[in-house]
């Protein structure tokens, strides 16, 4: 077998990417759950979540001040972008057949791909790492990029902010409730277009915030976007749709496979994803968290 | 004879009097229509018959032209009946994909079938890419040319023409059979289907595998026309083509897909020709079809049927 130290760093860059890797997932699976939505366009969204990092990362030339306002305004920015999307088109087609919102949201992604083209261009783009976390971190004796170890731990508030939204207040009640029966939920009276316009905004923004901080890590460019809604796919079959916490187990069990694969089978660590995936499906097909429906 | 038929008959007759009338460009284009026609129409017979919507269709597609165009190379096929035998194993080879796929996919219905057999075309879209040896990578297959006369584009339509008939009505048949009225019922209530003892996953598993075939056809063929095969073909934009197809055309229409495929290539050869930002404009023909045009061109057309 490889090398315990470079296991240990693979492992590590798995479970950050698997935490970049839940900030999307967690957004799709809660659009699905509560719009019956499947979003084609959230790895798009994400892409402009990353861009917008770079533009403000580079012209804040690094420094930690402007890392941290460029997570802000990615998540506001893209929060608003979903708002308007859900209101503007979404809203019209819940009542049409599967493909319709399939294309629709496939329409976005073409929108988005060369909306980003025309604004940022087609080059790949390297942003710069904020100071505070550009370093190395020693922990049990090993050394570790201190930016892989933040992104662990944002991942980590970020999944504990959503279990408190979701268990502690009346919005991540409604959530929960239009996720099971979102009729019923209508007809004891809550304004479920304003929950949809909400939930949709809320996932948006979360991938948002995902690409803003995958940005220093990965090369910013148009076809970002292809992988990251694959995987997050992925995460969500094996996951179960519309759970969050499934979401959050799948990622992190991609993200390391991904990781340990680059070492077992360099150059096809893919195909132990979708091995994984296929399990799942054979043994549970409605995922590990999902309702059977 | 009725309307219908007379109709039939004329669309025959101007499609075998085609090339006659056509520049070689423009003949290439009606390969890539008929090719496409196909593709599409074997899509519509898991959507819009089957109700089973597959994001993955262009997985087919493009294993259907990899298959031909690699067994014409290995082969060194240089007549033109060897050349023919390609087609039917190209068909077999993506059967035999859509039957490992479909195993798998029709375990889920509706969005998440639609997810896993996107998933599953984008693993072999990683393959294409990657087992360089086999597709060439990036680079695809290269210099793929029909032997002798069929190089020229007039004698491959006829050559396209010939495949794609029979096979569009072979899939008329299968939805006018037993068999396909049965997909129509389990589309509408899969419970009562099964409750009536027909094994539902079974009957879409054959559907999967039928369909897929005949896109590896379409591959194949078009694949020959183009002289290229890219890993793209089994990209995801490439599975969104037959659904944008299907929809633009009309999925209630039996035909309505291939009209939305001749719509569409047009529209593609026209636009690209004029604009590098081909998907933005695509975007918003979607959007506006999606929006305003729930029935396609087919309703359009014939506004009576429900």
């Amino acid at each position: 077998m490889t090398n315990p130290v470079v296991l240990a760093r693979q492992t590590l860059a798995g479970l950050s990417n698997g935490m970049l890797l839940f900030l999307i997932s967690a957004g799709l699976t809660l659009i699905f759950g509560v719009l019956r939505v499947l979003n084609f366009a959230h790895g798009a969204l994400f892409m402009i979540g990353a861009f917008l990092a770079w533009t403000i990362g580079t012209w804040a030339g690094g420094s930690s001040i402007g890392f941290f306002a460029s997570l802000l305004v990615a998540v506001l920015v893209l929060a608003i972008v979903g708002g308007v999307i859900e209101v503007t088109l979404l809203r019209r087609i819940y009542r049409a057949p599967h493909e319709f919102q399939l294309l629709l949201t496939f329409a976005l992604v073409f929108i988005t791909g060369d909306v980003v083209k025309l604004i940022w261009g087609r080059e790949d783009k390297s942003t710069p790492m904020p100071e505070l976390l550009a370093g190395a971190t020693e922990a049990m004796g090993l050394v570790f990029p201190t930016y892989r170890l933040f992104l662990i731990a944002a991942g980590l508030v970020v999944a504990g902010l959503l279990w408190w939204l979701l268990h502690r207040t009346r919005w991540g009640i409604l959530i929960r409730a239009a996720t099971n029966d979102r009729d019923m939920l209508g007809a004891l009276g809550t304004d479920t277009r304003r929950l949809f316009t909400t939930v949709f905004s809320l996932g948006v923004a979360l991938a948002g915030l995902g690409g803003a901080l995958a940005a220093p890590i990965v090369s910013v460019g148009p076809g970002l976007h292809v992988q990251v809604i694959i995987d997050a796919f992925v995460v969500v079959v094996i996951g179960g749709m519309g759970s969050v916490l499934g979401a959050l187990v799948a990622s992190l069990l991609v993200g390391i496979v991904n990781a340990w694969g680059v070492l077992l089978l360099p150059g096809w660590s893919v195909v132990l994803t979708f091995a994984c995936m296929a399990v799942v499906l054979i043994v549970r097909p409605w995922g590990l968290f999902g309702s059977q429906e | 004879m009725n309307a219908q038929r007379v109709g039939l008959i004329g669309l025959i007759a101007v499609l075998a009097l085609l090339p006659l009338a056509l520049s070689d460009f423009w003949t290439f284009i009606a390969i890539e229509i008929l090719a496409f026609a196909l593709y599409a129409i074997s899509f519509n017979l898991l959507m819009g018959y089957g109700g089973m919507l597959s994001f993955g269709h262009a997985a087919f597609f493009g294993v259907g032209a990899y298959a031909g165009g690699l067994l014409a190379k290995s082969a060194g096929v240089g007549s033109m009946w060897g050349f023919a035998l390609v087609m039917p194993m190209a068909m077999a080879v993506a059967a035999l994909f859509a039957a490992a796929i479909g195993f798998f996919s029709v375990r889920r219905s509706g969005i998440y079938f639609a997810m896993l057999t996107f998933a599953f075309q984008m693993l072999l879209y990683t393959v294409a890419l990657k087992a360089i040896g086999l597709t060439g990578g990036d680079d695809g297959l290269t210099g793929l040319r029909p032997p002798g006369a069929l190089a020229a584009p007039g004698p491959y339509y006829y050559f396209a023409l010939a495949w794609v008939l029979p096979a569009i009505y072979v899939i008329h048949r299968l939805v006018r059979s037993p068999f396909g009225l049965t997909l129509r019922a389990m589309r509408n209530n899969p419970l009562r289907v099964e409750y009536s003892g027909v094994d539902v996953r079974n009957h879409q598993l054959i559907t999967f595998v039928i369909a897929g075939a005949f896109a590896g056809l379409a591959g194949a063929l078009f694949a020959f026309s183009s002289g290229n095969v890219f890993p793209g073909w089994l990209n995801w934009t490439a599975s969104a083509t037959p659904i944008v197809m299907a929809v633009l055309g009309g999925v209630q229409s039996f035909l309505g897909p291939a009209l939305g495929a001749a719509v569409y290539v047009i529209l593609e050869v026209t636009i690209s020709g004029s604009t590098e930002y081909w998907h933005l404009f695509m975007g918003l023909v979607i959007l506006l079809l999606v929006l305003m045009m729930p029935r396609g061109l087919a309703g359009l057309i014939d506004r009576k049927r429900p």
